[in-house]
């Protein structure tokens, strides 16, 4: 197992790209500055950089947080509208407009973004496009926006330095997002929604956070644009302007920074060049994009370069840097140095404690009055046959499902009424019966991505890297790296989660848990699907987590050799009830028990 | 006297429904029963609506003429509603490229009206036909290639044909509109209303449709393959469902209702463009979504819905606002009961 290639997913030529767009960008610069091209020329090249930071700013929320927008033009025409009016009616200069209208574009955005994100997949894109509809027709009724007319007189400036910085500055931005907490956050919830959550990721905060900012971008190109064309209308930014856009950033490749810039620099030069032939370009534009989804529907870039340590690779190979300090202990054991969230055991009575715990799907009482106490430092077992309704008590205790009636109580504080990411947060991680992993990136990320309560940094923080930034992150890598090793995990850390061997995968769930630092650990099968050498071997590593971590566990499993020789207490549930609770010698013997599990006897 | 007629449509309409499933044991949990209540929620609406909106223009005949014609164009909305619904019911898709349908479907019937002269009915087969076939087409060319493919690139891809189709359709029909010829310029009379006999003939053909589209999917064997095959795609294969044959065949379906929604339409708005399938495409979505998307009484409830409350915008408040109101009556939805009216609600399994 230790011999798995490093990269094996990986392409590693984006700095290629990289290098080559600075080169165009400096070349061009020259040529602009030297007053080398012709005005219209200039004027695209404008176009250009505004429809970069557009699709820039929806792949933040259609690429990297995977929350489907399809009304971006809705929002740019929020900047454009808060630009024209501010210019006319203030003549305030181009600086203090394009500020202003990223802001009134961004609150509008996380006014949207509140209700409307609960949604998911299609639902949230319809929504959007709704949304995106609705704010068009509302300026095209109201008389402070000229109806549908538009308005005129905005103050010509078009700028090509201008433009380009404030696309450059978007694509900073947005790329360093990427790289921090915040952004991994954004990647996890693309990933999986619900283990997202149970690492302690507010959901609804990031994606509302993504959905703000996207916004927040489109309402600084609009600035721009309006500024640009002097003129404005609600034609300008129908359904087809969000599509326009959306239809660049998926060219390109969702996830991709340099996809979306790729893209976009190339769809709005393609017409200007298929001009020529000006009759058929509308027909052979989407024509193109068909013709591209169905023969490379990942887009031209993929999600590449999600993973910014390429860039920072080979930066680091150009100017030489201390590197980072490797630790050498053979033993795979935690370094003294190196302390786990693990918090001593402590406080009075059971850590965990449900009352009359119950819930129904339709007409199903999948858990009828359960109740259970779980004594601190303690491995407990929940066995029970097929639905018998483990796995909905395990999502009743981390907040996934509310419970219909009943109490938990964990630590003394009442959970019931929490959501999944306060209930991890008040330390409770789990593992998932059917491995959730963030599956498509690296074994290193997803331990990252659980590491999100440790980052004590915001996301001011992130877009401006001061120096407290760059400790936080190594200390994270530090730590990841350190847990990784523990379980055997480090060579494998570049490798994409779904190419892991099944039982690493389960491993790396269990680390993934455990750097949430919890104090009670649910595991769910944690053996389901090895063999008796295997789940020899997760035994001895459970035990020795508990100790080390200072962990209580509770354990779902169906070998009965596993739960007998590691739980000191065993609660048996059948048909949502728990039919019996005891010692595992208790729980042999038990005539209920054997009559859940073999059926009756025949008399 | 008005109000009660309007009730005792209704009712009518809801007793058939009643009759044709009577079997179902438990109303609420059967889509038609939520249809039932679903309707009487309009009716309660419109009631409500009506109340208010006469007491501001004191002209109750101008509401319940609103409200007709309201119905005629929810109907065609309904058509094309249900192909959305069928197709996203079966492969998770948004397929944009069927307002370009219902777009061809217009042009067909055109043709074989103003160029081959044929009569109305056969105008209307001929249409339907044409439409489908452009519909399996469409998934032949576009959608089958990516059945493995993420859902968003083929999402991007109906979006390709919807524009390749209108660009298209603007080269070959030329982008000034067509007047489609005037059929059925009869009157009824109820009372004193006008019901216009094109406004009705809309009406009575969705009706009808939809119940043979609510038996061909319920009752034969291909519907029944549908449904296995929207509900689980290898499960269906296992057990010897054509599955690409049963995709296909929902394209045709749906498109073939498509069709009959652009040649009715004609014949009550008789201006015909290529670009004519773009907003009704999004309202009959958001008809479908309104509803309860995947449920074919859905699709219809929402397209009445729709057809109904924006014409009573148009006639109370201004045209101008006519777009706001289906998406803003989508939202609403949306955030009320993101399934739809008939919808249930789905717990992710963890």
């Amino acid at each position: 197992m230790k011999t798995m290639e490093k990269h094996p997913n990986r392409i590693n030529h984006s700095p290629i790209f990289i290098f080559l767009g600075l080169i165009a960008l400096v070349f061009i610069n020259i040529q602009v500055l030297f007053d080398r091209l012709d005005f219209y020329v200039v004027g695209v090249l404008s176009v250009v950089a505004i429809n970069i930071i557009l699709v820039v700013s929806l792949n933040l929320i259609n690429g990297i947080t995977g929350q489907l927008s399809i009304g971006h033009a809705g929002f740019m025409a929020i900047g454009a509208y808060t630009t024209a009016l501010f210019s006319i009616h203030l003549g305030t200069p181009i600086y203090i407009n394009l500020i202003f209208s990223g802001l009134a574009a961004g609150f509008v955005g996380f006014l949207i973004g509140l209700p409307t994100l609960r949604l998911r997949g299609d639902y949230l894109a319809i929504a959007t496009l709704g949304f995106g509809e609705i704010i068009r027709v509302i300026l095209q009724n109201l008389r402070l926006t000229g109806g549908a007319a538009g308005l005129g007189g905005i103050e010509w400036f078009d700028n090509f330095f201008l433009t380009q910085f404030v696309a450059i500055a978007v694509v900073i931005i947005t790329w360093r997002i990427g790289g921090s907490a915040p952004g991994r956050a954004m990647v996890a919830i693309r990933e999986d929604e619900t283990a997202a959550e149970t690492v302690g990721i507010n959901t609804t905060k990031f994606k509302v956070m993504a959905f703000a900012l996207g916004s927040c971008g489109a309402g600084i190109a609009g600035s721009l644009f309006a500024h640009r064309m002097t003129y404005i209308s609600p034609d300008g930014f129908t359904f087809m302007k969000s599509i326009e856009v959306l239809v660049m950033l998926v060219l390109g490749g969702l996830g991709s920074i340099t996809g979306a810039i790729f893209s976009s620099t190339l769809l709005t030069l393609l017409p200007e060049f298929l001009r020529v032939i000006d009759e058929w370009r509308m027909i052979i534009y989407p024509a193109l994009l068909v013709i591209v989804m169905i023969f490379r529907s990942q887009g031209l870039f993929g999600t590449m370069e999600l993973d910014f340590g390429q860039v920072k690779n080979l930066l680091e190979k150009l100017i030489p840097r201390k590197p980072l300090e490797e630790s050498n202990n053979p033993n795979p054991r935690l370094e003294e140095t190196v302390s786990f969230g693990g918090v001593k055991i402590e406080g009075k009575g059971p850590i965990l404690e449900t009352k009359n715990l119950s819930i129904s799907f339709g007409g199903l009482k999948a858990v009828k009055a359960f109740d259970i106490q779980i004594s601190r430092g303690a491995l407990h077992g929940l066995i029970g046959p097929n639905g018998a309704g483990k796995t909905t008590i395990f999502n009743m205790l981390t907040g996934v499902h509310s419970p219909n009636a009943g109490e938990i109580f964990f630590n003394g504080e009442r959970i019931d009424r929490k959501s999944p990411n306060s209930v991890a947060r008040s330390g409770i991680a789990r593992t998932f019966q059917n491995i959730r992993l963030f599956k498509d990136l690296t074994v290193l990320d997803n331990v990252k991505v659980a590491f999100h309560l440790q980052a004590d940094y915001g996301l001011g923080t992130a877009i401006a890297h001061p120096p407290s930034f760059g400790k936080a992150e190594s200390r994270i890598t530090r730590e990841a790296k350190e847990l990784l090793k523990v379980f055997n995990l480090i060579d494998h850390s570049m490798t994409i989660a779904k190419n892991l061997p099944y039982g690493a995968q389960r491993r790396l769930e269990i680390v993934r848990a455990l750097a949430v630092s919890p104090k009670l650990l649910l595991l769910d099968e944690p053996a389901a699907g090895m063999n008796t050498l295997e789940t020899q071997k997760l035994m001895e590593l459970i035990r020795w987590v508990r100790e080390e971590f200072n962990l209580t566990i509770l354990l779902i499993e169906h070998d009965m050799s596993l739960v007998m020789k590691l739980c000191q207490t065993i609660s048996v549930l059948d048909y949502g009830i728990k039919i019996f609770e005891g010692t595992p010698e208790q729980v042999r013997n038990e005539p209920r028990v054997i009559e859940a599990y073999l059926g009756e006897e025949v008399s | 006297m008005l109000p009660a007629l309007g009730f005792i449509i209704c009712a009518i309409f809801l007793a058939m429904i009643w009759a044709l499933f009577k079997n179902k044991k438990r109303i609420s949990s059967s889509p038609i029963g939520r249809f039932f209540f679903g309707f009487l929620l309009i009716i309660l609406s419109i009631g409500a609506v009506n109340y208010f909106l006469v007491g501001i223009n004191a002209n109750r005949l101008y509401f319940w003429q609103q409200t007709i014609y309201g119905v005629s164009l929810g109907s065609v909305y309904a058509l094309i509603a249900l192909g959305y619904t069928m197709v996203y019911g079966i492969i998770r898709l948004i397929n944009f490229a069927h307002g370009e349908i219902y777009m061809i479907g217009a042009y067909a019937g055109f043709f074989a009206v103003a160029s081959l002269g044929l009569p109305f009915f056969l105008a209307l087969m001929f249409a339907m036909l044409t439409s489908a076939l452009a519909g399996v087409l469409v998934e032949r060319i576009a959608y089958k290639p990516l059945r493995k493919a993420p859902r968003l690139a083929v999402l991007i891809t109906a979006i390709g044909m919807s524009l390749l189709l209108q660009n298209v359709g603007q080269k070959v029909f030329g982008s000034i509109p067509r007047s489609f010829p005037r059929q059925f310029t009869g009157l009824y009379r109820i009372g004193e209303l006008n019901i216009d006999q094109s406004r009705a003939i809309i009406f009575v053909i969705t009706f009808l449709l939809m119940l043979i589209l609510q038996y061909f999917v319920v009752y034969t064997k291909p519907g029944k393959a549908m449904r296995a095959v929207s509900q689980e795609r290898d499960a269906a294969q296992l057990v010897g469902v054509n599955v690409d044959r049963t995709i296909a065949l929902t394209f045709f379906v749906g498109s073939l209702l498509a069709g009959a929604a652009g040649i009715l339409v004609a014949i009550v708005f008789p201006q015909i463009r290529p670009t004519m399938g773009l907003m009704p495409g999004l309202k009959a979505f958001v008809a479908a979504v309104i509803g309860g998307i995947g449920i074919i009484p859905g699709a219809v409830l929402g397209g009445l819905i729709i057809g109904v409350s924006e014409n009573l915008v148009t006639a109370y408040v201004s045209s101008s606002w006519r777009d706001a109101i289906a998406f803003g009556l989508l939202i609403l939805i949306l955030l009320l009961k993101p399934s739809g009216i008939l919808g249930r609600n789905v717990k992710e399994k963890v």
